[in-house]
C-alpha cells in the first residue's frame, strides 16, 4: 500500500496539520528544505521546488533576482495535485535556478538530515530534505542535469525523473528548455507511481508535453557501462558491487558495455545547459518579476545590467560561458556539435535501453561533507555529475534508489529505462523495496 | 584546444553578456572560462558527420496551439509584480 492510501486510512485528529507545520518549522531552522511554509488544512502534504510556480505565494528559485516574485497562476502540475485533493505544504530550497549539484549556490543551503555537516545535494536540495524528514508527503522535484537522482541519493529517498516531455512544464521557472524534466521525489516507488499518475499528460499550456504509450518493460537484463562507473571511489564501487552481487542474486542478468562517447556527455551537456540558460536569464530585466529596480531614468543595457548584478556568481559564469559557446563564430564548433553528439549518444543509449535497464552509481562519490563541497572549483563540480547527466542529456526515464548505508549515511543507484519505460522503472523499485527497507533519522508527521 | 581570451575579448564578452563584474568576480570567471571551453574541446574527437543535431531529446509531436487571444484570468496579479501606472507596466526608457 502506498503510504498515500495508508495516510487517508488513519485518524489525523483535527490538530494535526498545526503540529505538523510547528515540527517542520522548528526543523527548518537546523536543515533549510522549505524557503516558504504554506498554510495546510487538507490533504496528503506536497511540496513543491521553489522554481515552480504556486498561486499567491513567493516563487523565487533560491535567487534574489526574483526576490518577491509572487505568480498570480499554478504550474499545471500544482493545479492538477490540488484538484486530486493533495495539500500544498511549501516551497523547497534549491541551488539558484538549478545550477549546482551539492545544494550550496543560495543563501541558506539545504543540510543533509543524516548528518548536518554534509550537503543535501542539488539542485533539488529541499525536496529531498523534506521527503527525509516527513513520514508522510511527496515533492515535486525538477532536474536538468541530475538534480532529482542526487539529493535523492545522499537524502536516502527515492527520486523518479519520468521521461522529457511526460509532465508539463507550464508554471516551471525554465533553466535549459531541451532538458529541464519536471519529477518527483518520495519514500516508495509507490508513492512516486501515485504522484505520477496524477501529474503526467498532455497540456494546452506546453507544446512539449505529450500523451506517449508508455511501455513496461522489464528484460531482466542490467547493463553496467565502464564509463558510468570509471572514476568512481574505490568506497563507491565496493558498495556498488556488492548491489550487482544482489540484484545477480535475484535473477537479473548483469552484463558490461563500453560506450566510450559517453565520456562526451558532460561537454556535450554543459554547452547545450549554459547555451540555453543563458538565453533563458534574459528575461529577467528588473522591473517584471519581483525585483523592483526604479532607476527608470537609466538606459535599458544601463538599467538591464544593474538587474543582473542580482545573480549570484554560479549564474553569472554560467550566462558568461553560455554567451560564448553561442557566439556566432564559434556557435558550430560548440552549441551545433554538441547538439550533434547529444543525438549520437541518444541512438546508442537507445540502442542498448531496448534491451534492459543501465544501472550505475548515481555520484562517483559519497555525500562530500559541505565543507569538501565548497572547496571544489567549477569544473571539478560540473565533472561530479557525469553519472547523472547522460540518461538527462537524452531525456530517458530514470531512478534513484538507495541500497545501503555504509557508515551511516545513504548511499544511491541510478537506475535508467527507454523513453516512456517510466512503468518499469517504476516496477523495479517495487520489486526492490520488497526486499530492502530504506531507514530514515526523522519521521514528521507520523500517525 | 586551450582558448586564452585576451583582456579585449573577454571585455567584449562581459559587454554582450550586459555584466557588470567585481574584479574579483571578473578574474574568476575568466579563469574558469578559459577551464570550461578548454574541457569542451574533448567534443572535437567525435566525429559526428551525418548526425542530426537534437534540438529535443525525445522527438516532438510539434503540437501547435490556436492562433488565438487568450484571456489571462488574473491580470492584477500579474501587474502586481510591477510597477504600474494606470494598468501599463513601467519600465526604463529604450
Amino acid at each position: 500500500m502506498s503510504s498515500i492510501s495508508e495516510f487517508y486510512e488513519k485518524d489525523r485528529g483535527e490538530d494535526y496539520y498545526n503540529r505538523l507545520i510547528e515540527e517542520i518549522g522548528g526543523l527548518n531552522g537546523k536543515l533549510n528544505a522549505f524557503n516558504a511554509i504554506g498554510s495546510i488544512s487538507e490533504g496528503f502534504p506536497f511540496s513543491v521546488k521553489d522554481n515552480i510556480c504556486v498561486k499567491g505565494i513567493e516563487t523565487t528559485a533560491s535567487s534574489k533576482m526574483l526576490g518577491s516574485y509572487v505568480p498570480p497562476f499554478n504550474a499545471t502540475v500544482v493545479e492538477r495535485m490540488l484538484k486530486k485533493g493533495f495539500g500544498f505544504l511549501g516551497k523547497t530550497n534549491m541551488d539558484e535556478f538549478g545550477f549546482g549539484s551539492f545544494g550550496l549556490n543560495c543563501a541558506k543551503p539545504a543540510r543533509n538530515p543524516f548528518n548536518e555537516k554534509y550537503v543535501a545535494g542539488g539542485s533539488s536540495s529541499g525536496a529531498a530534505v523534506a521527503t527525509s524528514i516527513l513520514k508522510y508527503h511527496v515533492a515535486i522535484a525538477e532536474s536538468t542535469g541530475g538534480s532529482i537522482s542526487t539529493p535523492a541519493a545522499f537524502c536516502g529517498v527515492v527520486g523518479f525523473t519520468p521521461t522529457y516531455g511526460t509532465i508539463s512544464r507550464y508554471g516551471l521557472i525554465d533553466y535549459a528548455n531541451s532538458l529541464d524534466k519536471i519529477g518527483i521525489m518520495a519514500r516508495s516507488g509507490d508513492d512516486a507511481r501515485e504522484v505520477f499518475d496524477v501529474v503526467r499528460g498532455s497540456d494546452g499550456n506546453d507544446a512539449t508535453c505529450t500523451d506517449p504509450d508508455y511501455h513496461d518493460r522489464n528484460t531482466g537484463n542490467i547493463f553496467v557501462i565502464d564509463e558510468l562507473t570509471n572514476g568512481a571511489s574505490e568506497e563507491v564501487m565496493r558498495e556498488f558491487s556488492r548491489l550487482l552481487d544482489s540484484l545477480a542474486g535475484k535473477g537479473y542478468r548483469i552484463e558490461r558495455k563500453s560506450l566510450k562517447i559517453l565520456e562526451k556527455a558532460v561537454a556535450s551537456y554543459y554547452v547545450i545547459a549554459t547555451a540555453e540558460a543563458s538565453t533563458n536569464l534574459a528575461k529577467y530585466t528588473g522591473f517584471k518579476y519581483g525585483l523592483k529596480n526604479d532607476k527608470f531614468y537609466q538606459k535599458y543595457n544601463d538599467f538591464f545590467s544593474d538587474a543582473r548584478e542580482n545573480f549570484g556568481i554560479e549564474a553569472k559564469r554560467r550566462i558568461a560561458i553560455g554567451t560564448f559557446v553561442r557566439g556566432a563564430s564559434v556557435k558550430d564548433r560548440y552549441y551545433v556539435k554538441a547538439l550533434k553528439v547529444r543525438r549520437l549518444i541518444i541512438n546508442e543509449l537507445a540502442g542498448i535501453l531496448k534491451d534492459g535497464f543501465i544501472l550505475n552509481p548515481v555520484m562517483p562519490i559519497k555525500t562530500p561533507s559541505i565543507e569538501e563541497a565548497e572547496s571544489l572549483d567549477p569544473l571539478t563540480s560540473y565533472k561530479a555529475d557525469m553519472f547523472t547527466i547522460p540518461p538527462n542529456l537524452c531525456g530517458f526515464p530514470h531512478v534513484s534508489f538507495t541500497y545501503a548505508y555504509p557508515d551511516g549515511m545513504p548511499i544511491g543507484a541510478q537506475l535508467t529505462a527507454g523513453h516512456f519505460d517510466d512503468y518499469a522503472l517504476l516496477g523495479f523499485l517495487k520489486e526492490w523495496e520488497s526486499g530492502f527497507k530504506y531507514r530514515f533519522r526523522y519521521d514528521i508527521g507520523a500517525l | 584546444m586551450l582558448i586564452i581570451m585576451d583582456e579585449m575579448g573577454f571585455e567584449r564578452l562581459l559587454k554582450i553578456c550586459r555584466l557588470h563584474l567585481t574584479v574579483e568576480e571578473a578574474e574568476k570567471i575568466r579563469k574558469d572560462l578559459e577551464e570550461v571551453v578548454a574541457y569542451f574541446g574533448v567534443l572535437d574527437e567525435t566525429d559526428t558527420d551525418g548526425a542530426e543535431p537534437a534540438y529535443h531529446p525525445v522527438e516532438m509531436l510539434q503540437l501547435i496551439g490556436d492562433d488565438r487571444e487568450k484571456e489571462f484570468e488574473n491580470k492584477e496579479g500579474l501587474l502586481s509584480n510591477a510597477k504600474t501606472y494606470r494598468f501599463y507596466l513601467v519600465g526604463p526608457n529604450v
